[in-house]
């Protein structure tokens, strides 16, 4: 499945109204918001259809999972909208993000933990907010981050220490940027590893930089390791390959549709996660050229002046 | 005291709403502390042990009510038991802390709830420590969960 596709389901006294653009959207926020109701009010309509009162209006079929037979429900369900609520103890499991992985599938999951085996993004966390009786998705995370929307993280002054969720070429880049300047660049060598860093160098001016596409499961505790903290500062692009592709480094090349209207482009049962295809993007796009880009070693053209500027631009209100 | 075991736990109820429907009774629906706390968490009212009004949904059963309040009545009339406190929102985490002053009890947490800015007692069992507040429990609760 690929692009966003908008979903209204209604009864009698409630109504939501929402868009779901990836391959996993996560619901979560406080008790009594109509979570477990939007869940089942999509099964019942799945049952009984218009009989059930219910109306659910979707160009994809919408479809409820639960219990212990989910993998023989799931392995029967293509190209639909699949709705998951957190009772379900098989979320966190292997199992689970193995049978999302090559699945042409869209899911919702209603969850508080952080599911590190799912590669989701920040900017699909959700919780349900009410307005009278009529309830809408809203983003979770926008209140709490400077990063989307009109609140862009802003760090006036260099870092002491900046803490990069890549060990390969995002890491080398912003190391290569960071050479003849007061301050370090560490790899955490991983997303579940920059909550101890954090910890470890607390007290310093810190920027994390950390793939937003994929760094859904972490974001929650790092978010309260750092809140009301203003010497620490969460830059979550969607990629370091993002970063490449949105600066003009290529100028023509890019076919800026993908970058703006990356849902239409992204088939999930062929990516896990946005920051995979931004990734195959940027390799298939400098193939065979002095730009040659690969994820395990830094092409040194990136960090030549022009280049590493160009990709600096990108990054608003943050002086590295 | 609330004691709280962070991350993967056996034996621990993972579906609190779950057990409340096949457990509960009529005299938990019209305690005074379980009536305080669903008007407080589902802004709903208890009529009579089975029926409540609610603002959004009308007239329902305690089926209806909301899993973190289901959960924290579980907490509340079952101590013996771990439930998976993680079904609760943050706007059930200040009922935790005030069952923990009325009993002794044991949660199953598997992400960081949000116990608010002020002081409190959590033993957290993983590390066998006891907690005060936020900045404490956090740096601790993160090493187990995410």
């Amino acid at each position: 499945m690929r692009g966003s596709h908008h979903i209204i389901v209604s009864n009698s006294t409630v109504k939501y109204e929402f868009d779901i653009k990836r391959n996993i959207t996560i619901i979560k926020g406080n008790s009594a918001t109509g979570k477990t109701t939007l869940v089942e009010m999509i099964n019942e309509h799945y049952e009984s259809g218009d009989e059930s009162g219910v109306t659910v209006s979707c160009d994809k079929e919408c479809r409820v999972v639960a219990g212990r037979e989910w993998k023989l429900l799931l392995s029967n369900i293509n190209d639909s909208i699949v709705f998951i609520d957190e009772d379900n103890d098989f979320l966190p499991s292997v199992e689970f993000a193995e049978a999302v992985k090559c699945s042409d599938n869209y899911y919702v999951i209603v969850t508080r933990e952080g599911l590190s085996n799912l590669p989701y993004s920040v900017d699909e966390i959700y919780g349900i907010k009410s307005s009278g009786k009529f309830s809408s998705l809203k983003q979770v995370y926008h209140e709490f981050y400077h990063i989307y929307g009109d609140n862009p993280p802003i760090m006036d002054s260099h870092p002491e220490t900046v803490i990069v969720e890549d060990s390969n070429s995002g890491y080398e880049f912003f190391n290569g940027v960071s050479e003849g300047k007061d301050y370090k660049v560490i790899s955490a060598k991983g997303k579940s590893n920059i909550f101890k860093e954090i910890i470890a160098h607390r007290g310093e001016k810190i920027l994390v930089i950390a793939d937003g596409a994929a760094f859904g499961s972490e974001v929650d505790r790092v978010m309260k390791l750092v809140s009301g903290n203003n010497r620490i500062i969460l830059l979550l692009p969607e990629s370091f390959e993002w970063l490449v592709l949105s600066s003009n480094v290529f100028s023509k090349k890019i076919n800026s549709d993908i970058l703006n209207h990356t849902s239409e482009y992204v088939e999930s049962a062929e990516f896990f996660s946005w920051e995979r295809f931004f990734t195959q993007y940027l390799i298939d796009t400098t193939k065979n050229s002095y730009l040659a880009y690969s994820k395990h070693r830094l092409n040194p053209v990136y960090l030549h002046d022009v280049n590493r500027k160009a990709i600096l631009n990108t990054i608003k209100h943050i002086s590295i | 005291m609330v004691s709280v075991y962070f991350g993967d736990m056996h034996g621990v109820i993972y579906n609190p709403a779950r057990y409340f429907k096949n457990t509960y009774t009529d005299e938990w629906i019209v305690d005074d502390f379980c009536k305080e706390m669903i008007k407080d968490v589902d802004k709903s009212e208890v009529i009579g042990p089975r029926i409540i009004d609610s603002p959004v949904l009308g007239g329902i059963t305690p089926r209806e009510l909301s899993g973190g309040v289901k959960t924290l009545i579980c907490m509340y009339k079952c101590p013996d038991k771990v439930f998976n406190a993680s079904a609760c929102g943050d706007n059930c985490a200040k009922w935790i802390l005030e069952i923990g002053k009325r009993k002794d009890i044991m949660i199953n947490l598997r992400h960081i709830m949000d116990f608010g800015s002020g002081e409190f007692n959590i033993k957290v069992l993983n590390t066998d420590q006891v907690v005060n507040n936020m900045e404490e429990l956090i740096p601790i609760a993160g090493q187990f969960v995410r």
